[in-house]
C-alpha cells in the first residue's frame, strides 16, 4: 500500500511521518516516533487510553487517520511530562494512589493537562466531566478525582 | 520502618510519564506480525481450508492451521485439581475438524505488519457446516440437545453433604428459597493481551515477552507441549495493564505465537484486539444457584441446601472447575452453619470457555447466599444484620474447618473476630440509624452483606536477594505483577527487615531467567506468600551479614546490630562495616574472609545473597468483611443511584494502607460493573452480543458512589509470619449481594432481584411492574 508522508509538529518539534493511509495516528506516533505512552486498549474509540492533544483539543488518537494530522500539533503524554521527575498533576496522581496497572494513566494525565491548562481550578464536576471519557479498570476512579481536587484546591488557595 | 506506611508507589513515576513498557511497546530486529484467524459459527465442522489466496498476499510469511501442529500434541492441560476427569473437554491451541465457540482460534497468519496479517485473513476461504448452537445450560443438558463433545454436555456433577439437611429443613421454623443467577461477564483489564517471541534455533533459546500471572507454570506448560528443556524458555512479563485473574493463564496463543516465531525463525508479535479480547480470553461467572436456608425459632440458621449450575462454556481450560469449586466450598460463609448439602453441575456450552475473575466463585455465592438470608430475615421479622450477627462463627471456633474442599484443599478459616468486626462495623455506618424512606418520589434502601475471603493460596512462592559492594538490594521475586503495587510492598518488607531505604531495592518479578521457581499472583497471593518469602530471605541476608561481620572483626554476633543499612557493635557511634561492605567481603575470590587460592579447589563465598522459597499454607489467609450501601431507586423507571459504599475488613496487617484502600475500592467498583452493567450476552446462534465497550458497558467515573473502606488489623493471620491476609478480592466480593439487598429494602419486595446484573427492567419486575423479561 502506498505511504504518503505527513509533516507535524509533535511535543514542540517538527516531525515526519511514513504512513499508509489506513494507520491511526496513535499507531504512527507509537511505530514511527517510539512515542509508546498512547496506549491502545480498545482502537474504538471508547476507552480513551490514547488519548492525545491535537491542535489544542483531546482527541483519540486511535479514531483520528495519520494522515489527517498535516500541519497539526499533537501533544502526548511524553509531551505534558517534565525532563525530569513529574508534573503537578502527576505528582497528585501519585500521591493519591490515582493509577495501579497504569495502562490508562497516560490518557488520564493528558485529559488532566488539557483541563487545568484550560482552567486551573475546576469544579468537582468540571473534572468529573474532563476524564468522563476515560476508562480505568482498576482504581474505581476514587483516587483520580482526589488528585485532580487536591490540585485544583491548591490552585484556588495560591490563587493560581 | 516501612511495613504498615502508605509509602507511594515505586513504580508510578515511569506510567506517569508514559514511560511503562507494555507487551505491545516491544520489538525486536526483523520482527514480523500475527494475525488469528477465529471461528465466526458458535458450532460447526470445518470442512475445508483454502489458504491459496491469503498465502499468496505479499508481505505473508506462514499460515499455520490445527493440520501443522505436530501430530500427537496434548491439548492445554488443567493447572489445578478439578472435581472429577475434565480431560475429555481441554482445548487444542488450534481447532481441527470443529469448531465450539466464536472466536475459537483456526490459524495463524504471520506477516510483516498486522495489517497485512488482517488483510490476508479475509482472504482465507473456510467451508463450514454449521451445527445448532447450545447457549442455555439448563437446555444443554437435556436429552437430545446437540452434543458439544463427545463425553456429552454435562461435564461433572459433584457436592457435598454434611450433617444432616433434610433432618434440619423437616425442623425448621423458618424456610426461604430462591433462584439466583449470576451472569457472564469477565475481568476486561484495560491492556489486551499480547505476547512477543524470539527463537534462537542456533542455542535452541526460546523468549516470549508478554506472559504474566503464572510465568513460571506457562513455561513449564509450554516446554513439555514443545518438547524442550524448560530452562531454554525465557517468559519474561513486561508492565502489564491489569488482570484481575483472566490474563496471564496458558491460553491458545501461548503455544501458537511461540510455535509459528519457531517456524518463520523471525521474532513474531501478536497484539489482541479488543474485539478479539471479548471472545477469547475467559470470561467468567455464569452460574445459577438454587437456595434454601432454615432457621429455628431463635434465628439460628440451621440449613443450607444448595444446588449450582455452571455455564463452563465450550472447553474447559487451565483454572478447570475451580468457579464453581470455589463457590461450592465457601458457600457457607461466615455462619456457623453445619448441615450443608450443594449438588453442583457444570455444564458446557457453545460460548467462549471461562475460567476465574476477581473473588472467582465467591462473588457468586455471597450474591446467593446473602440475598436468600435477607428474605428469610424479613420472613422472621428480625433485623437483617441481627440475623446475621446470631450466626457468625465466633472467635473461640477459630481455625473453624468448614468440612467442604476445594482444589484438594480443605477449606479452613484461619483466624477472625467476626462478630467484634461486624460490631464496629455496624456502629462505623451507622446501620441502626433512621433515615428518610423517600426522596422526590424515589426509595432509599439500605443493605449488607458478611463474607469470608479466602487468600493466599497456592503451593509455594520464592524470591531471591542480592545486595551488592554499593549496599543496593534487588528483589527477585517468583511472582508477578499486574498493577497492584507488588513492586513497593515487596520493597517495603525488605527495607524494614534490612534497615536500607526504599530507593535502594528494586523489585524485578515474572521473569522465568531470573529465579528457577515462582508460583505467580492470584487469590491475593502476593502480599501473603510473596511478602513472607521476601521476609525469609531478608531474614537471611541479615543473618549471613552478621555472621560475615562477626567472622571477619572477631566480635560476636550477640554484640553486632543491623541497623542504617551497616552492621553496628553495640552502642558505639560507628558503623563496623556497611552492607554494602559486606557484599564485597562476600564475592567468590575475595580473600578477606577466606583463605588465599589453594592447591585444589575449595567451596568460596556466594556473595551476600539469600534464596528463600516459602511453603504454601493449606488454610491460607481468611478475611472476615462487611459490605453496606444505600441506594436510591426510582420506582418509575427502575433507575438506581448508589449513594455512599462501605467496606469494613479485618486484613490482620497492612503493609501499605494506601494500597489496601486502592484495592477496595477499585474491587468495590468492579463488583457494581458487575452488579448494575456487565454482562457477555449470546443469542440462540451462539454469537456474542455484547463484544465491544459500546455495548459491554463498564463503571465510568459518573457510575461510582463515594466508597469507604474500614480497615482492621484485629486478627493476624496465624498462617503466616508477617500476618497478613488478601485484600485483593474484599472489594468486589460483596456488592451484588449489598446492593440486591438494598434495593429490595428500598422496594420493600420480597421476590424478585436475583438475576444480575440489575437492570432497570428487573428492578421494576420485582416489583410487579415492568413485565419485561
Amino acid at each position: 500500500m502506498k505511504k504518503h508522508s505527513v509533516d507535524l509538529t509533535v511535543n514542540g518539534r517538527e516531525a515526519s511521518l511514513l504512513v499508509e493511509p489506513r494507520q491511526s495516528l496513535a499507531d504512527a506516533l507509537r511505530g514511527e516516533l517510539g512515542l509508546t505512552g498512547s496506549h491502545l486498549g480498545c482502537e474504538h474509540g471508547v476507552c480513551g487510553a490514547c488519548t492525545i492533544i491535537v491542535d489544542g483539543d483531546p482527541v483519540r488518537g486511535c479514531l483520528m487517520l495519520a494522515v489527517q494530522a498535516q500541519g497539526a500539533d499533537v501533544v502526548t503524554v511524553e509531551g505534558v511530562s517534565p525532563k525530569v521527575g513529574l508534573s503537578e498533576i502527576q505528582a497528585a496522581l501519585r500521591e493519591f494512589h490515582g493509577l495501579q496497572c497504569g495502562f490508562c494513566t497516560p490518557g488520564m494525565v493528558v485529559v488532566l493537562h488539557h483541563l487545568f491548562s484550560e482552567n486551573p481550578r475546576p469544579s468537582e464536576a468540571e473534572i468529573r466531566e474532563a476524564i468522563s471519557g476515560q476508562l480505568c479498570r482498576c482504581t474505581g476512579y476514587q483516587g483520580i478525582m482526589n488528585a485532580a481536587k487536591a490540585v485544583a484546591a491548591r490552585h484556588q488557595s495560591k490563587n493560581v | 520502618m516501612t511495613i504498615g506506611k502508605p509509602v507511594v508507589r515505586v513504580e508510578d513515576e515511569r506510567f506517569l510519564r508514559g514511560e511503562g513498557r507494555f507487551t505491545a511497546d516491544y520489538t525486536l530486529p526483523f520482527m514480523v506480525e500475527a494475525h488469528i484467524f477465529r471461528s465466526p459459527y458458535g458450532h460447526a465442522r470445518i470442512a475445508a481450508i483454502n489458504l491459496d489466496a491469503a498465502l499468496a498476499l505479499k508481505g505473508v510469511h506462514a499460515i499455520v492451521t490445527g493440520a501443522d501442529l505436530p501430530e500427537g500434541l496434548a491439548p492445554i492441560q488443567c493447572r489445578i485439581p478439578t472435581h472429577g476427569d475434565l480431560s475429555p473437554y481441554l482445548q487444542y491451541p488450534l481447532a481441527r475438524d470443529k469448531v465450539r465457540y466464536v472466536g475459537e482460534p483456526i490459524a495463524v497468519i504471520v506477516a510483516d505488519t498486522r495489517a497485512v496479517a488482517e488483510d490476508a485473513a479475509e482472504l482465507i476461504e473456510i467451508d463450514f457446516d454449521p451445527l445448532p448452537a447450545v447457549t442455555d445450560p439448563a437446555r444443554a443438558i437435556e436429552p437430545g440437545a446437540e452434543p458439544i463433545h463427545e463425553s456429552g454436555n454435562l461435564a461433572g456433577r459433584w457436592g457435598f453433604d454434611l450433617g444432616d439437611v433434610p433432618g434440619a429443613l423437616s425442623e425448621a421454623a423458618f424456610i426461604a428459597s430462591d433462584s439466583f443467577s449470576i451472569q457472564r461477564h469477565s475481568a476486561m483489564p484495560m491492556e489486551t493481551r499480547g505476547l512477543l517471541a524470539s527463537y534462537d534455533a542456533g542455542r535452541n533459546l526460546l523468549d516470549i515477552y508478554g506472559p504474566t500471572k503464572v510465568v513460571h507454570t506457562n513455561r513449564n506448560m509450554l516446554a513439555a507441549m514443545l518438547g524442550m528443556g524448560e530452562a531454554e524458555i525465557r517468559m519474561i512479563e513486561p508492565d502489564v495493564g491489569g488482570s484481575f485473574g483472566a490474563r496471564g493463564e496458558f491460553y491458545p496463543e501461548d503455544y501458537l505465537i511461540p510455535f509459528v516465531a519457531m517456524r518463520v525463525r523471525r521474532p513474531v508479535r501478536w497484539i489482541e484486539d479488543r474485539v478479539e479480547h471479548f471472545a477469547a480470553i475467559n470470561h467468567s461467572r455464569d452460574c445459577a444457584f438454587h437456595v434454601t436456608v432454615a432457621a429455628n425459632r431463635d434465628g439460628i440458621i440451621t440449613a443450607f441446601d444448595v444446588k449450582l449450575v455452571t455455564d463452563m462454556g465450550s472447553y474447559i481450560r487451565t483454572h478447570g472447575d475451580v468457579v464453581p469449586s470455589h463457590a461450592a466450598a465457601s458457600f457457607p460463609g461466615p455462619y456457623r452453619v453445619r448441615n450443608y448439602r450443594i449438588d453442583a453441575m457444570t455444564v458446557m456450552t457453545n460460548k467462549t470457555p471461562t475460567g476465574t475473575y476477581r473473588a472467582p466463585g465467591m462473588f457468586e455465592a455471597n450474591f446467593a447466599r446473602e440475598r436468600a438470608i435477607d428474605r428469610l430475615a424479613d420472613k422472621m421479622g428480625i433485623d437483617r444484620a441481627e440475623l446475621r450477627r446470631r450466626n457468625l462463627i465466633q472467635p473461640e471456633e477459630m481455625p473453624w474447618y468448614v468440612g467442604t474442599e476445594s482444589v484438594k484443599r480443605p477449606t479452613i478459616f484461619d483466624s477472625g473476630n467476626f462478630p467484634l468486626i461486624m460490631d464496629r462495623a455496624l456502629k462505623a455506618y451507622g446501620w441502626d440509624a433512621p433515615f428518610e424512606r423517600e426522596v422526590n418520589g424515589w426509595k432509599r434502601g439500605r443493605g449488607l452483606c458478611a463474607l469470608v475471603e479466602p487468600s493466599g493460596l497456592g503451593p509455594f512462592e520464592g524470591v531471591r536477594i542480592e545486595v551488592d559492594q554499593h549496599g543496593k538490594v534487588q528483589i527477585f521475586s517468583g511472582s508477578s505483577n499486574q498493577g497492584q503495587g507488588h513492586e513497593t510492598i515487596l520493597a517495603q518488607i525488605a527495607s524494614e527487615v534490612l534497615t536500607v531505604p526504599m530507593e535502594k531495592i528494586r523489585v524485578r518479578h515474572g521473569d522465568t531467567g531470573i529465579i528457577t521457581f515462582g508460583g505467580g499472583t492470584y487469590a491475593s497471593r502476593t502480599a501473603i506468600m510473596g511478602g513472607n518469602a521476601v521476609h525469609s530471605a531478608s531474614v537471611g541476608v541479615r543473618q549471613k551479614a552478621l555472621d560475615a561481620a562477626s567472622r571477619k572483626f572477631g566480635i560476636a554476633v550477640e554484640d553486632l546490630d543491623l541497623r542504617e543499612g551497616a552492621i553496628w557493635h553495640g552502642h558505639r557511634n560507628e558503623p563496623v562495616v556497611t552492607l554494602g561492605g559486606i557484599a564485597r567481603m562476600l564475592m567468590p575470590g575475595n580473600q578477606e574472609i577466606l583463605v588465599s587460592p589453594s592447591a585444589g579447589n575449595i567451596p568460596d563465598n556466594d556473595g551476600l545473597v539469600v534464596t528463600s522459597y516459602v511453603r504454601g499454607v493449606t488454610a491460607g489467609a481468611a478475611v472476615f468483611a462487611v459490605h453496606m450501601a444505600d441506594v436510591l431507586v426510582d420506582p418509575e423507571t427502575g433507575e438506581t443511584k448508589v449513594e455512599r459504599y462501605f467496606v469494613a475488613c479485618d486484613v490482620g496487617r497492612q503493609l501499605n494502607p494506601l494500597i489496601v484502600e486502592g484495592q477496595i475500592v477499585g474491587g468495590v467498583v468492579q463488583g457494581l460493573g458487575g452488579t448494575f452493567l456487565e454482562e457477555l450476552a449470546y443469542n440462540e446462534d451462539g454469537q456474542l452480543t455484547t463484544g465491544t465497550f459500546a455495548d459491554y458497558l463498564m463503571p465510568n467515573v459518573y457510575d461510582v458512589p463515594p466508597i469507604t473502606a474500614l480497615v482492621f488489623e484485629e486478627s493476624p493471620a496465624l498462617t503466616n509470619v508477617l500476618g497478613v491476609k488478601g485484600v485483593g478480592e474484599v472489594g468486589p466480593s460483596g456488592v451484588g449481594a449489598t446492593i440486591g439487598n438494598a434495593i429490595a429494602n428500598a422496594l420493600a419486595t420480597d421476590t424478585g432481584l436475583n438475576k444480575l446484573p440489575l437492570t432497570p427492567e428487573r428492578i421494576l419486575q420485582s416489583t410487579g411492574f415492568g413485565g419485561l423479561q
